[in-house]
């Protein structure tokens, strides 16, 4: 037993330290901006970092790449806590396809083919998405919306898809990042 | 005493049993659901197809349940492996025996394990290796090249029908002129070529069939398109070939032909192969990287289970070989109680099962041995009780007995025998009579013996002479050959019983008579032959004055007259020896009065006397005074004028015996006249009537004593006489004591 015990101590202690320390960019949501009014309200914001260069040899290599966006609004109270107007859960995905040689943007209202892989990556990180809100929505008051990324799937061909089932090849998630809306 | 059984004994090692027990189950079943969770997981992914989120949290359980699982399966076989070192440490039995097996296991698992692990790995790099860096990717790619000149050359087949729909609609978006503009195009189209119309996005007139899917994948390229005005182009799916041109006022013609569906499979097997190769490209290290781990697990997965097979395996044989053993060792220990707990149908279970039959058995042999033991026990007691109650009788009487056995040992010997022969050697008994007797009584025998077997009855008795030490005794030796039943000679006994006293006896009756014959006949004379020559020197000492011769027949007459006198009342006094008056009285005074006697007469010996014990006692304080009187006067003329004699009263009150010893540092007397000492009328001294040993021995005698001589240190005689100090039972008068000498023999 204690030579299990050093063992495993002596493991814990082998790794690298500080292995996470120097890494990529972390990658975020940025430039959150929009308006709200009526029943909706509509978020553009910016997914920066979020597409390594492997992601990008593969996406080209016809891996098909998905985001989940999640963005939520609510009416900010300076000495009450928020409340809850609306949320939205917005998937957008790309793949190659050689055949034809475009970039098929999947998206919730609708698929988009774009020629070359620098209009496919800005089209996957700039979003307006709409979101539909719950309450009456007052001129002049605070809101702000909450938005948060995360790579969703990667679509990997069948037999690829056996052998890294169990593996994330590229983990991307983004913080909760925050914007105000206009109320005009 | 009962031993716990081996197997099933104290608890500790039943616990011990049941926790291998269990661990055993815990490694086997934690093996069985490695596996089997291994297998579900591989074939989970083409089941599953696309997983959902739930799915995914059940994937990671249960990977996480693997490697918890294959985590304890380490622990569980790495802890057997570090118990059994630890047993081999401490040289437990059966350690060594198991180490060697678990090692030979692994190494016959770990070693083809490795190199099928190192062939695999090298295997599937290689593959991945040549199958991303060779031709496939090239001869992918040129199929896929070819699959897209072959849908070009396809669309642009169909751009005359596209560029004369577009230009009959020319000039017009009259929905109206549509279905004309249509026919008039169908014939410049191939066969099985749709032509649709779209006006902003949407589709707007149609001539043919196209399946859902290919138009919905038209519309998504026609919105792609660019621009306005005049335009034209081909569009290309893995379904379809189509050929589109935009007229001035914003109306989109396409023509487009589906393609068969094996065509159209072919071609989605190519993309498909074609994405494949370049994921595998992009994914070379993790894919690989994913195939040794997967090795690695089943590696790990095969040694571990491969050592502990091998540790079961080991236990299996080392455990009945340590239960025998224990058992074994029980059984030396002289328990027979012992069974072993093994139930199994292999040969161990045969052995296990041979061994408890084999106890029971010893166990049953060893109760008979104890009932025959004791029952022997018994006989040898009753046969000893026996032995002892004939040597008692054989030590209690006066005959020596001999007891020869037909090999010529002597079976048994008495101590009168020991002491008539003077066998003085130890553990006669068992060996050869000839080396324990001396050649002439071993001759004696021999020839007695060859007489008894003439002899009718086998017996014989006759009055032999032996000399014993330095002296020649008579002994009336009978011989008696033993034979059982059936005739068998079984050896001899020889009895011996002494003579000389018996003899010395009749000897002392026959003087005795003499004297009183003698006393007689010689008295009566003496006192006329004295009266007479006195009468001669009163009447005729005158006439015969001058004549001297006269007056010295005369005297010499009367002083031997006087001698013989002398004598004439000490052969009476030897005659008539009276019975002993005993009486309670001081030993120490009496004698101490005679020794003063004699310091007085004999100053020039030094007279000592000395006293142990309490004075008084029974005896006759006349005969006593007499019998120390003759001692000191033997001592005293054998002495002369210088020496010492020690005169010592010893009374042990609780032996309830008395013994004078009168010892004296004289010349000793010489050992051929030891056996004559006592006897009447035997002396050296001149002028003795050897009558004062004699009547020594006569008086102890009486007393119910004996008397003995032995040799002085350095020099000179000691006298013992001991008698008890109770009144005795008077034996008859006249007989006399026995005499003993130095050896303790009588004499």
């Amino acid at each position: 037993m204690r030579v299990l015990i050093a063992f495993f101590t002596l493991t814990l202690l082998g790794l690298p330290p500080g292995s996470s320390l120097a890494g990529p960019p972390v990658p975020g949501i940025s430039e959150i901006s929009g308006t709200i009014r009526g029943g909706e309200a509509r978020v553009r914001f910016t997914l920066r970092n979020a597409f390594t260069p492997e992601m990008v040899e593969a996406l080209k290599s016809g891996i098909e790449i998905s985001f989940k966006i999640t963005v939520e609004v609510e009416r900010v109270y300076r000495r009450w806590f928020n409340r809850p107007m609306g949320q939205v859960r917005y998937t957008r995905s790309v793949r190659y396809d050689a055949l034809s040689r475009v970039y098929r943007l999947h998206r919730d209202d609708g698929d988009e083919l774009l020629a070359d892989v620098l209009a496919a990556l800005d089209r996957m990180t700039r979003f307006e998405v709409v979101v539909p809100v719950t309450g009456g929505v007052e001129k002049g008051k605070p809101y702000r919306a909450r938005v948060r990324a995360r790579l969703d799937k990667v679509g990997l061909s069948e037999p690829l898809r056996s052998i890294f089932f169990f593996s994330s090849l590229w983990d991307v998630e983004t913080d909760w990042a925050r914007g105000n809306l206009q109320a005009p | 005493m009962t031993a716990p059984p081996v197997g099933q004994p104290a608890p500790s090692m039943g616990a011990e049993h049941a926790k291998l027990r269990r661990e055993r189950w815990a490694i086997g079943i934690v093996a069985v659901l490695v596996a089997a969770l291994t297998f579900f997981e591989a074939h989970l992914a083409a089941v599953g197809g696309a997983v959902t989120f739930s799915s995914n949290i059940v994937i990671f359980a249960l990977i996480n349940l693997n490697v918890v699982f294959v985590v304890l399966l380490i622990f569980l076989v790495t802890r057997n492996v570090f118990k059994i070192l630890l047993d081999r440490r401490r040289n437990l039995l059966g350690a060594k025996l198991r180490s060697r097996l678990v090692l030979i296991f692994i190494c016959f698992s770990l070693i083809p394990t490795m190199l099928l692990f190192i062939a695999a790995t090298n295997i599937t790099t290689t593959s991945i290796k040549s199958w991303i860096g060779g031709r496939v990717g090239q001869a992918l790619t040129g199929a896929i090249d070819i699959a897209r000149e072959r849908l070009e050359e396809e669309a642009r087949a169909l751009s005359p029908a596209a560029e004369s729909a577009a230009a009959g609609l020319l000039g017009t978006v009259d929905p109206a002129s549509f279905p004309r503009v249509l026919e008039s195009s169908r014939s410049l189209a191939p066969a099985g070529t749709a032509l649709l119309f779209f006006e902003k996005d949407a589709e707007v007139a149609r001539d043919g069939e196209v399946p859902p899917a290919v138009r919905a994948e038209v519309l998504t390229r026609i919105k792609a398109v660019n621009g306005d005005g005049d335009a034209k182009g081909t569009l290309i799916g893995d379904e379809f070939a189509a050929a589109w041109r935009r007229t001035p006022g914003g109306v989109i013609v396409v023509a487009v032909r589906s393609l068969p569906p094996a065509e159209a499979a072919r071609i989605r097997e190519i993309t498909k192969a074609y994405d494949e190769y370049h994921q595998v490209r992009l994914l070379d290290d993790p894919i690989r990287a994913s195939y040794v781990g997967i090795l690695i697990l089943i590696t790990l997965l095969i040694v571990f289970s491969a050592s502990w097979m091998g540790i079961y395996l080991a236990r299996q044989i080392t455990v009945p070989v340590q239960l025998l053993a224990e058992g074994t060792e029980e059984v030396a220990r002289g328990n027979l109680d012992v069974s072993l707990d093994y139930r199994s149908r292999d040969e161990f279970g045969t052995l296990v099962a041979s061994f408890n039959r084999m106890t029971a058995d010893l166990k049953a042999m060893k109760g008979n041995l104890e009932e025959t033991n004791a029952s022997l026990t018994r006989t040898y007691d009753e046969l000893r009780r026996r032995t002892q109650f004939i040597e008692t009788i054989l030590d209690s009487i006066s005959t020596g007995v001999i007891v020869i056995d037909r090999h010529g040992r002597i079976a048994m010997i008495n101590k009168v025998a020991e002491r008539l022969l003077r066998i003085h050697t130890d553990g006669a008994v068992g060996r050869m009579y000839r080396e324990v007797l001396r050649e002439e009584h071993y001759e004696a025998i021999r020839s007695l013996y060859r007489e008894a077997g003439e002899a009718a009855g086998g017996q014989v008795e006759r009055q032999v002479e032996l000399v014993v030490g330095e002296t020649r005794i008579a002994f009336r030796v009978s011989l008696t050959a033993l034979r059982d039943d059936a005739g068998e000679y079984m050896g001899l006994v020889a009895a011996f019983d002494d003579l000389s006293q018996t003899m010395r006896l009749q000897r002392v009756l026959a003087w005795r008579e003499v004297a009183r014959r003698i006393a007689h006949d010689i008295r009566n004379p003496l006192t006329p032959i004295q009266l007479s020559t006195e009468r001669m020197q009163r009447k005729y000492a005158a006439v015969h004055a001058e004549d001297p011769v006269f007056a010295e027949c005369t005297e010499a007459i009367l002083s031997e007259v006087n001698t013989l006198k002398h004598l004439v009342d000490e052969f009476t006094r030897f005659a008539r020896m009276p019975v002993p008056r005993v009486e309670e009285g001081d030993l120490p005074v009496e004698i101490r009065t005679v020794v003063e006697t004699y310091r007085t007469s004999h100053p020039g010996i030094r007279w000592e006397f000395r006293q142990e014990g309490p004075p008084r006692l029974w005896f006759d304080p006349v005969q006593i005074r007499r019998a120390v009187t003759n001692l000191l006067d033997n001592a005293a003329a054998a002495l002369g004028e210088r020496g010492s004699v020690t005169v010592t009263c010893t009374h042990d009150e609780s032996a309830g015996r008395a013994r004078i010893d009168v010892a004296d540092d004289g010349p000793g007397i010489p050992l051929g006249d030891r056996g004559r000492l006592f006897e009447p009328y035997f002396s050296r001294r001149e002028g003795g009537t050897g009558l004062g040993l004699a009547i020594v021995s006569a008086i102890a005698n009486d007393h119910g004593g004996t008397v003995r001589m032995r040799d002085n240190t350095p020099r000179g005689t000691v006298f013992e006489i001991e008698f008890p100090a109770h009144p005795p039972a008077m034996e008859k008068t006249g007989s006399m004591a026995p005499v003993i000498d130095d050896g303790g023999r009588e004499i």
